[in-house]
Order: C-alpha cells, then sequence, then structure tokens
C-alpha cells in the first residue's frame, strides 16, 4: 500500500480505539509508538531479526492486556515501554538467545549503540541531539543500564561497584538533564 | 508523608516509571499520585522525559513489519477472526479432551473390578479342576487296580483250567500253623512252579522274616525262592524252576532266605 501518512490519535481517542479494538486503534497505536518501542527493543537485543519478533509480540501482548491498563497509574507510552523492556529482557536472559549471541561486555554494548543508529534518529527531535549529549557519561551509563539491560538499581550497583545511593541520584541527574532538555 | 522534598529527590518515582519497584512500593507511589499534586506533576515530567528520550533514540522498523503486526492483533468483524476461533477450537478441543479423560479413568475403574472379578472366578475354577482332576485320578486308579486284578485272576483262572499240564498242589499246615494253606501249580514239562498267591492262607511274616519255598528231590530240599504273605498279594507268583519234585515244604526264615531249611520252623508241607 505504500501508506504516506502515519495516523495519529490524541492519546485518550488512541485509549478508546484500542479499547473498542477498533482497526484504527490498531493503525495509530503502531504508527505512533513502534519505532520508539523497536528503538528500545533493538538496543536490548541487538538482533534486527529478533527484534522485530519482539516487536509484534510486544504489540500483540499490548493489544490483548490492554483492559490491564490504568490511566491513573500513568502515561500510556510509560505502561507500553515497559512491556517491551520487559520481554526484551527476558529474551536476553533466556538460554538460546544466550547461546545465539556472544556474551559481550554490556558497558560496550551500550556504548556502541550510538554510532550505529545517530544516522538514522528520529528527524522531529533531531535537534536534540546535542542536548542529550549534554548527559554526563556515568549518568547516561547508569540511565541506560536500567533502561536497555533491565538492570534493576542493585544489579547496576554491583555491576558499576557504586553504592545504591549513587546509582539512584546518577538516574534521577540523567532524568533531570533530560527534563531540561525536552522542556 | 513526612518531606515532599526528600520524598521527589528520593529516586522512587523514577523507579516507579523504570517499573523498578515491588508491588507494594508501587501501590504507595500511587496513592500519593492521587493525594499530591506535586507528585503527579513530577511523576507525568518525569514519563515525558523518558518518552522522549525514546522517541529520540528511536529506530523505524522496516516497512513490511506494519501490515504484518496489524494482522496479528484480533480486531473483531475484521479478517481477523481465524485466531478466535482457533482459540474456540482449541477450548472445545481441551474439553473433549476432559471428557475422554474422565470417561478413560472410569473406564479403567470397571475393567480393574471386571479384572479382579473375572480373577476370583479363575481361581475358583482352577480350584474346581484340581478336585475334579483328583477324583478323575482316583478313578483311573480303581479302573487300573481293578483291570491288574482282573488281569491276575484271569492268569490265575488259566492255571486252575489246564490240569492237564498244571498241577495244583496244596500245601497244608504244620502244628506250627495249623490253618495254613498254599497252594502251588507245577509244571514239571515248563519246569514251572507258581504260588497262588490270591488263595494263600499263611500267617503274617514280619520284616525279619521271609517265608522260603522248597522242593523235596530226591529226598532233599532245594531252594524255589522266597515270599510274603500279608500284603496285597494277588495272582501268580513264579519261582525258581525246578524238574521234578516228591514234595513241597515252606519254612519261616530269616529275611533273603536260607540255604538250608530250618526244620523246626516248618510252616506248610505237601506231596505231590
Amino acid at each position: 500500500m505504500g501508506r504516506k501518512t502515519k495516523i495519529s490519535l490524541t492519546e485518550p481517542e488512541l485509549i478508546q480505539a484500542i479499547q473498542n479494538k477498533d482497526k484504527i486503534g490498531a493503525e495509530a497505536l503502531y504508527d505512533m509508538y513502534s519505532s520508539s518501542l523497536y528503538g528500545v527493543i533493538y538496543r536490548i537485543v541487538l538482533h534486527e531479526e529478533i527484534a522485530e519478533d519482539l516487536l509484534q509480540e510486544t504489540f500483540i501482548r499490548i493489544w490483548n492486556s490492554f483492559s490491564s491498563y490504568d490511566t491513573s497509574r500513568g502515561k500510556l507510552f510509560t505502561w507500553m515501554v515497559n512491556i517491551a523492556r520487559n520481554i526484551a529482557i527476558d529474551k536476553t536472559r533466556s538460554k538460546d538467545f544466550r547461546n545465539s549471541s556472544k556474551t559481550e561486555n554490556i558497558e560496550n554494548n551500550v556504548l556502541s549503540i550510538e554510532g550505529n543508529f545517530q544516522s538514522e534518529m528520529n528527524p522531529e527531535t533531531l535537534g536534540l541531539k546535542e542536548l542529550v549529549e549534554k548527559l554526563k557519561p556515568d549518568q547516561k551509563m547508569v540511565l541506560d543500564l536500567v533502561y536497555y539491560k533491565g538492570y534493576t538499581h542493585v544489579e547496576v550497583a554491583e555491576q558499576l561497584e557504586i553504592p545504591l545511593g549513587t546509582v539512584k541520584t546518577r538516574l534521577r541527574n540523567a532524568i533531570i538533564t533530560l527534563r531540561k532538555v525536552f522542556n | 508523608m513526612k518531606d515532599l522534598k526528600t520524598y521527589l529527590e528520593s529516586g522512587i518515582l523514577e523507579q516507579y516509571v523504570l517499573g523498578d519497584l515491588s508491588k507494594d512500593e508501587m501501590l504507595e507511589v500511587e496513592r500519593y499520585v492521587v493525594q499530591y499534586p506535586e507528585i503527579r506533576r513530577e511523576l507525568e515530567e518525569i514519563e515525558n522525559a523518558l518518552q522522549k528520550y525514546a522517541q529520540q533514540n528511536a529506530i523505524e522498523p522496516s516497512v513490511r513489519n506494519r501490515s504484518k503486526i496489524i494482522d496479528a492483533l484480533e480486531i473483531p468483524g475484521n479478517k481477523n477472526e481465524v485466531p478466535v476461533k482457533q482459540i474456540e477450537k482449541a477450548s472445545g478441543t481441551t474439553k473433549f479432551y476432559k471428557y475422554a479423560f474422565a470417561a478413560s479413568l472410569s473406564l479403567l475403574f470397571i475393567s480393574i473390578i471386571l479384572l479382579i472379578n473375572l480373577n476370583n472366578k479363575l481361581r475358583e475354577s482352577y480350584t474346581q479342576i484340581a478336585v475334579l482332576e483328583s477324583g478323575n485320578q482316583k478313578f483311573s486308579n480303581q479302573v487300573n487296580y481293578i483291570e491288574n486284578e482282573l488281569t491276575e485272576a484271569k492268569n490265575t483262572l488259566q492255571y486252575y483250567r489246564n490240569p492237564a499240564s498244571y498241577k495244583l498242589i496244596t500245601l497244608k499246615g504244620s502244628e506250627k500253623a495249623p490253618d495254613a494253606r498254599v497252594t502251588l501249580a507245577f509244571n514239571p514239562d515248563r519246569e514251572e512252579v507258581m504260588i497262588d498267591m490270591s488263595n494263600l492262607k499263611m500267617p503274617s511274616n514280619d520284616n525279619e522274616h521271609q517265608y522260603q519255598l522248597w522242593a523235596i528231590v530226591d529226598g532233599k530240599p532245594v531252594d524255589l525262592g522266597v515270599f510274603d504273605s500279608g500284603s496285597s498279594t494277588a495272582g501268580m507268583k513264579k519261582m525258581k524252576s525246578v524238574k521234578s519234585a516228591e514234595a513241597f515244604a515252606v519254612t519261616l526264615e530269616p529275611r533273603g532266605g536260607s540255604i538250608s531249611p530250618s526244620l523246626e520252623q516248618m510252616m506248610a508241607m505237601g506231596n505231590i
């Protein structure tokens, strides 16, 4: 079909459409969030084919368990991205995945992503690139370990051999930096 | 809430957004979000920041994924009814298997009960067969016994019917055994001497002694062998050969017999 325009709805409209199981809800859901979710999934599994399968799994789970999403608990994206992260992180911890991919140093993985994908970044946010680079490397490291590796705060502390309090502070500062950048 | 600022700076809201809290901690955050607008605002800003971060790191999946994934979502009244049907079918199958399982189980129980029953009956039958067989055995033993008796009787009869060839000699009891009587059949031509055991009347001998038959030839005793009295004996007992004799005598001797007769143990005697 080669659809040029992507469907976009407001968040309440989208939620209503998904609840009604309307086709437009499925299309808007995909068009609005597939690239963000795929970016998260890809950075976790670092394998195109697996990431595509997991993206489908993520959308199916979002679609089928949508009744468990509660607007009072937070934004739709927060709920969805946690589903995507959980699915992808579960995959990386499964036996077949670990057998198929070499266990590389985690820090290298996180850092190596940047070089590969900067050119494909969402044009709308491209101007923010420099701003994001304001993230201090140690803040970014903590944020990416949690966000893209599924580490708990305790695991990050162990991995980087820093106190748990420091992990929380760095993570908070990283997010504060992001907030300044995006607002 | 002791100190809102401390709470906001504790990092717990960031953990909440990243899904790194226990169920209880999450419920606490959700309670505070409803109670404190400051917390709600803070939470929304954290969510927005992370969403923007994800958007900024977004990667466009290849185009073919779009229709594939949208088709994989169950949309009622669309072509996507197939998976729904499959689910119904699957649950129907499960139901069928449930019933089938229950049915198999009851069949198994019934089979086991029948099997136990049959086994008991089989055992009874075996006992009955054993009883019948032992009865049968008894009968056939009796028949055999009677047949033997009959054969012996026929043989014996043959000697009595043939006075030309067999001389019948009756040995009468001595003073020691006045009632004793032994009947012999003697055929000088064939040099045969037989004792008619069925017609034997002698006191029973014990285990240490046996009766010994002698022929008196030219006034001298000739050993013709030993025999017992008292046990179930029938028919004609063939003794050792002798050509001629003037008389026959029976003495009681130690078991196995003696070389020469103990005359004081003379039990019966008879002339030809």
